[in-house]
């Protein structure tokens, strides 16, 4: 056994851009490869979304902040949000035309998976899969979306049944961070949040991290799985959401009415090298999170735009819902089709 | 002249000359007083001179020891030793002085705490500090890390680096105004390069290196600390057998307690926290098990105390059960920011 050269590898780990100046200097750069980065929301925070873009993002040239490679995207719940993964590869192959695929969905292999026994067993074929090499482009991202569906019903909440959960997670985890470290992949999983109940000293009131307790539409909340998955990750970060009403006179509504607006926001909750911080970002049709930091209230030129036309959210969501039909396309200006309100985590609520 | 090169003050080492002690062997078989009443100096003083003399002359003459068997060192002997040897600093002054100075060599200590509370930065912090030259009042050695979680990022790792070099340069202008030449000749990418990281993927993995790691250190003597972080990621997935798990670990403790006290070298072991049933409520205690809690000499365990990270002494022979807030800042573990803000108050 020898112990690796430090000054051999890269004195940064590559990253994976998420797109976003702001989102991406968070995160030092992106999502980290050779380690596990947790994405822990409530639904239709926009975790999905984020997944779905660093898929199409993994594929551009690291010059572009990708890691020029395809990605596995193995689904827990819903269907895959296919209409929404279109869109967004659509997009990229028309503004990095000579940098991505013809089809940037001949890169993404899906898979779906519903227990975690079965999870095991999709890894080990995983791991062979990687191995042999047979893909267009090597495998450079692993998505799980999300961890906590696997766990959704198969475990009771008896000690033993808790046990072997927790094993189980170590087990997933340990197999995760093996396939990160022997093809230096970046790996990306979802998790859900539970309400926090009660005063802060039962045990989901640990404090985990730079944030005292999380607040995601004005619930406290905390990640699922408990305090074992977290010892399973390197890096939390945390999407909230916020809905404030606001009375708008929009041009595009029918009359007057009260919308709301939807407030991002994503946290660095723990990381072994990222500093805490937190910005704001909102989600395009183009699925550009731009966002803008918590502290500097630097606000991105597009971004600003974007968040004046987000008050009217709510009066043309059903436009919205008209627009992926292609109906209405050339009405709206681009940056206007907000959220696909068909997507996975909006279904749900 | 042998008396010429024993660490203590120019004037003391006058007065030994002028008084015709110049070698050791005529300190050996004074008494403090006899010295006192030659030299005019306090007893207490003169007792400090024959503690530095006897010492020195130990070293001299290692073969001349007056242990039973080989090996065997009186507890007076064991004693100077370690006051002799310098504690790795953990860069925060609030930490370091509740562990007596830093953490000890021949020791394992072994810290725990909530995920994102600092492991693996501390560990990042050890495994740089350890570097800081002998001029500094560091070991100037190496370091092992080994890594069961991933959670290693070389950035990281070359951030703090930098701060420490930063810090060491400052050291230098503040006591050595008089002598410029003397500067920081050590680089970042040293720290890094003294470093030896090990990636662990498995538990079997895990054994195979502790057991390799005597062998590993045998030709690298200059390694000054062994880094585990965490000894528990491997050890916590389906092992049905829990009597093996125990005994592995035994195995594993044993072994490395061996390596600290044969190679004179600190280890460090981090773990990972569980929730206990205990009197009908649920606690956090350190994982693995009561049988795992014997196998470490101190116990460090790190907590959020509202918005500020605490650590606290859980277990140790010779510290006493204490508290200290510490802070994870840019350039690394320091002492924690609303502390020095209360000080600026004052």
């Amino acid at each position: 056994m020898t112990p690796q050269n430090l000054l051999v590898l890269p004195l940064s780990t590559p990253k994976l851009s998420i797109g976003c100046p702001i989102l991406d200097g968070c995160l030092g750069g992106g999502i980290p490869c050779n380690s596990i980065t947790e994405l822990v929301g409530e639904s239709g925070s926009g975790k999905t979304q984020v997944c779905l873009q660093l898929t199409v993002r993994a594929q551009l040239p690291p010059s572009h902040g990708g890691l020029g490679g395809s990605s596995l995207y193995i689904h827990t719940e819903f269907s895959f949000p296919l209409r929404r993964l279109q869109q967004l590869a659509n997009h990229y192959q028309a503004s990095h035309a000579n940098l991505i695929g013809l089809n940037p969905l001949e890169d993404i292999y899906v898979h779906a998976v519903h227990d975690a026994q079965q999870m095991v067993h999709v890894l080990r074929d995983i791991e062979t899969f990687m191995g042999i090499g047979h893909t267009r482009l090597p495998v450079k991202l692993i998505v799980i979306d999300s961890i906590a569906a696997l766990f959704g019903s198969q475990y009771n909440r008896t000690p033993a049944d808790l046990k072997c959960r927790s094993e189980m997670f170590f087990k997933i985890s340990g197999k995760l961070k093996a396939l990160a470290n022997k093809f230096g992949v970046a790996v990306v999983l979802t998790n859900q949040v539970v309400d926090v109940i009660g005063p802060a000293d039962g045990i989901d009131g640990v404090r985990l991290g730079n944030l005292e307790c999380l607040h995601t539409s004005a619930r406290r909340v905390s990640p699922a799985l408990g305090l074992a998955w977290a010892h399973c990750v390197n890096s939390r970060v945390f999407l909230s959401r916020h809905e404030e009403s606001v009375g708008v006179n929009s041009p595009y509504a029918h009359s007057t009415s009260i919308s709301s607006q939807t407030q991002r926001r994503l946290h660095v909750v723990f990381s072994p090298h990222l500093a805490p911080a937190s910005a704001q970002f909102v989600i395009t049709k183009e699925g550009q999170n731009l966002g803008r930091s918590a502290r500097h209230q630097y606000l991105h030129p597009i971004s600003l735009l974007v968040n004046l036309m987000m008050k009217t959210r709510r009066a043309i969501r059903r436009s919205c819902i008209e627009t992926l039909n292609d109906k209405e396309d050339k009405k709206w200006p681009p940056f206007m089709h907000l959220f696909d309100h068909n997507s996975p985590s909006n279904i749900s609520r | 002249m042998e008396v010429g090169r024993l660490p203590i003050s120019a004037s003391q080492r006058g007065k030994l000359i002028s008084a015709g002690y110049t070698t050791l062997a005529s300190l050996s078989s004074l008494s403090p007083s006899d010295l006192a009443r030659d030299l005019k100096i306090r007893e207490s003083e003169a007792l400090e001179i024959l503690k530095v003399a006897s010492h020195d002359c130990r070293l001299d003459q290692p073969e001349k020891s007056n242990g039973i068997f080989t090996g065997a060192q009186t507890a007076w002997e064991m004693l100077h030793e370690e006051q002799s040897f310098p504690r790795i600093t953990t860069s925060c002054a609030d930490l370091d002085n509740i562990l007596g100075g830093g953490i000890n060599c021949k020791e394992v200590t072994e810290i725990g705490g909530v995920p994102g509370i600092g492991k693996t930065q501390l560990g990042i912090q050890l495994a740089v500090n350890v570097q800081i030259p002998v001029d500094f009042g560091g070991l100037g050695g190496k370091a092992v890390y080994i890594d069961t979680e991933g959670s290693f990022m070389v950035e990281r790792a070359l951030q703090i680096a930098e701060a420490s070099v930063v810090d060491m340069s400052h050291y230098n202008e503040l006591l050595r105004k008089e002598l410029r030449t003397c500067q920081v000749e050590i680089q970042p990418t040293d720290i890094l390069k003294n470093i030896f990281y090990f990636r662990i993927c498995s538990y079997t993995e895990q054994i195979a290196l502790i057991n390799h790691l005597d062998k590993f250190i045998l030709e690298h003597k200059d390694v000054k600390i062994v880094i585990i972080d965490s000894v528990t990621f491997h050890f916590r997935q389906d092992f049905e057998d829990l009597a093996l798990r125990t005994r592995l670990l035994g195995g594993m403790a044993l072994k490395l307690m061996n390596l600290a006290n044969k190679y004179n070298l600190a280890v460090v072991i981090f773990n990972q926290v569980t929730t206990k049933h205990k009197e009908g409520s649920f606690q956090l205690s350190l994982a693995l098990g009561d049988s795992w809690s014997h196998c470490s000499t101190n116990r460090v365990i790190l907590y959020w105390n509202g918005d500020e990270r605490n650590a606290h002494i859980d277990k140790s022979p010779s510290l006493k059960s204490a508290s200290a807030p510490f802070s994870v800042t840019r350039k690394g573990i320091r002492n924690s920011a609303s502390n020095h803000k209360r000080i600026k108050l004052m």
